[in-house]
């Protein structure tokens, strides 16, 4: 917070040394902010067919490319469970969160637990007993956070896009000692695309902000995604492209056979990766755009892609007509 | 257990919960207002120094404008929880200067499309979602639109404000009845409640079984309205066999208050009490404070006594 604000207070007062007319508040965002991009970024692209039991051992090797530390640490897997329709994949794989979950204790976790506040959906265990969620946990025994319900801390927001100087952010999600976001890698009839990054929307409480976190909203989707990402921590990205979802998502698209999984240590390189295994440009998605000013890599140049590469040709994802205009051409 | 037994033994639950200061939690769950107030909302069937407590804490909590917050700690905007907390006061049968400022703010309070400038907006520029701004009800906080549950909960409060004789003014009226009207506008085609609105993007949604049964709920008088008929019908097929206790208790209540109605809705009720009492006993996913206060509802609900009834 120092930092932020004696940058902003340096940028502030050059631009009154040369007499322009900006003022910090009219610069863009991410130049008040400390750049947080590490030196490189390593994501790994991993072909799975299905969802199936190998899965996990699957995980287990990708893991062991990134040399992680997290022997003794406690992880929190935040998958991306926004409600139950029969026959499509609206969710996160409950399979694959069982296999992550199998993977980081063959890492030697500490603990591991899975947690979600589902954004519409107030009946959370609902949403776990009829997705198939509730069983793998008990399958595996794992414990499960309602973040929309779970205990609140105010914390200062490290970037100011919405205008919001805080936001009350569960303490599961705060006093882990490592944070995987696990999206489903889907279009978004708001955000375009809905990955790693966006898929921290769950951890903002319902019952704080609402069931839809409304006031988000209104501050603007992608405004909302870059505060949350800059506040709250984010270790890792394991994201679900097995079976994808394209058209009008991220709940009435269609399945798309992608057949992936993306590995990353860095979830503005996961998202810029995912982003181009759906055939879409994510310099035109503007959260993941502006966050790769100053929160994680979208170059190509700072990206390591340690097991497979980026197919040569891709179909794109079909997006509603708005969203057009991201499609990279085939 | 037998069902009475069942109650005795959630209330005790309940009461065991009361913190020394009076709040129910859980553990590690945050102080909420809305697990308070149906925790009240329980014990005030039975009163005793547990209902005290809870009602103490829940005054404490309520903010200058006669709002309440939605949890503890929180700051102090007025928010969704204000109806929750007007219907555990007139249930605890505190009729006082904080359930007068907070009936007050509740029917001040507006859905952000109740703004000419954002009715003109959604009208002309932004179609994405359909419905009709000029009905509007409550939001879930301040500064954002209406949405199903905390405009259910408003219309359940004010219409109990209204029967018992606490408020009956043309303000009370004119809310009611434009709530009703913003609940009738955003059901989902073919009947029941999602989150908010029916259609988006050109795309029907699916309705959730706790939004329908409180929407439903405050609804109640209303069965000769066609969107109430295929609401009810709806979760009369839906609920059967419905995993999880909270839903299931929502349910049960909105088909308490429909008893009478069919055959469908009676088989059901009993059907579906059935199978609460036994997720109950088995203990299947319902540890939470709110969870369990709801069960403990719709099992009185079930034996004739329920809390949310607005019928006069």
């Amino acid at each position: 917070m120092i930092e932020l604000d004696r940058r902003r207070a340096l940028i502030s007062t050059a631009g009154l040394a040369v007499g322009g007319m900006a003022t910090a508040k009219l610069l863009p965002e991410e130049m008040l902010l400390r750049d947080r991009r590490p030196a490189r970024s390593r994501v790994a692209i991993v072909s799975a067919a299905a969802y199936s039991e190998g899965l996990a051992e699957s995980l287990t090797r990708a893991l062991r490319m990134f040399e992680l530390s997290v022997r003794g640490k406690s992880v929190l897997l935040k998958p991306n469970f926004v409600e139950f329709i029969a026959g499509v994949e609206v969710n996160t794989n409950p399979v694959l969160v069982g296999a992550a979950a199998e993977a980081f204790r063959h890492l030697g976790a500490r603990n591991v637990v899975v947690a979600e506040g589902p954004g519409h959906q107030r009946d959370t265990y609902l949403v776990l007993a009829e997705s198939g969620l509730e069983a793998q946990l008990r399958g595996q025994k794992l414990a499960f956070v309602d973040l929309n319900r779970d205990e609140l801390i105010k914390v200062v927001t490290r970037a100011n896009y919405t205008g919001l100087d805080h936001l009350w952010l569960p303490r599961a999600v705060l006093e882990s000692d490592f944070v995987v976001s696990m999206p489903k890698i889907k279009t978004h009839h708001w955000a375009g695309v809905t990955l790693s990054m966006k898929n921290m929307f769950g951890i903002v409480p319902g019952t704080k902000y609402g069931w839809p976190k409304n006031v988000l909203h209104w501050k603007g989707i992608h405004r909302s995604i870059l505060d949350i990402c800059a506040t709250a921590p984010i270790h890792f990205v394991i994201a679900d492209g097995v079976v994808a979802m394209e058209g009008n998502g991220p709940l009435h698209g269609t399945h798309r056979n992608l057949g992936k999984i993306v590995l990353a240590d860095d979830p503005v390189a996961a998202d810029f990766v995912c982003a181009q295994l759906m055939g879409l440009n994510p310099s035109l998605v503007w959260h993941l755009d502006r966050a790769s000013h100053f929160l994680g890599n979208g170059s190509p140049g700072r990206i390591d892609l340690i097991a497979e590469q980026l197919p040569r040709h891709v179909v794109p994802f079909d997006v509603l007509p708005e969203f057009a205009h991201l499609r990279l051409r085939s | 257990m037998e069902t009475k037994g069942l109650v005795r033994a959630l209330r005790k639950r309940l009461a065991q919960g009361c913190s020394l200061s009076g709040a129910v939690k859980r553990s590690r769950d945050q102080i909420s207002v809305e697990s308070t107030c149906l925790a009240a909302l329980v014990l005030s069937r039975q009163r005793g120094l547990e209902l005290d407590r809870a009602v103490q804490v829940l005054l404490s909590f309520q903010n200058r404008d006669g709002s309440w917050p939605a949890f503890a700690r929180d700051e102090p905007e007025g928010c969704w929880t204000t109806a929750m907390a007007t219907l555990a006061l007139m249930a605890a049968g505190r009729e006082s200067a904080a359930l007068a400022s907070g009936i007050r703010w509740l029917v001040d309070a507006r859905g952000r499309e109740a703004n000419w400038f954002w009715r003109w907006k959604l009208r002309t520029v932004d179609r994405s979602v359909q419905f009709d701004p000029a009905k509007y009800g409550w939001s879930w906080i301040e500064g954002t639109t209406s949405w199903v549950i905390p405009t259910a909960f408003s219309v359940i409060a004010l219409r109990q404000i209204h029967r018992r004789g606490i408020n009956q003014t043309a303000a009370v009226i004119e809310r009611i009845d434009r709530g009703i009207q913003m609940l009738l506008d955003r059901m989902c085609p073919g009947g029941g409640w999602n989150a908010g609105n029916g259609v988006a993007f050109g795309v029907p949604y699916s309705p959730y079984i706790d939004a329908t049964a409180i929407a439903l709920l405050a609804l109640a008088g209303h069965e000769r309205e066609p969107g109430v008929q295929w609401s009810l019908a709806w979760l009369v097929k839906r609920l059967p066999g419905c995993p999880s206790p909270y839903s299931l208790a929502w349910g049960i209540l909105a088909l308490a208050a429909y008893r009478g109605v069919n055959r469908e809705v009676e088989t059901t009720l009993e059907r579906t009490t059935n199978e609460l009492v036994a997720l109950v006993e088995r203990d299947a996913g319902g540890d939470d404070v709110g969870t369990v206060a709801v069960c403990a509802l719709a099992l009185d609900a079930a034996a004739g006594d329920n809390v949310f009834e607005v019928r006069a």
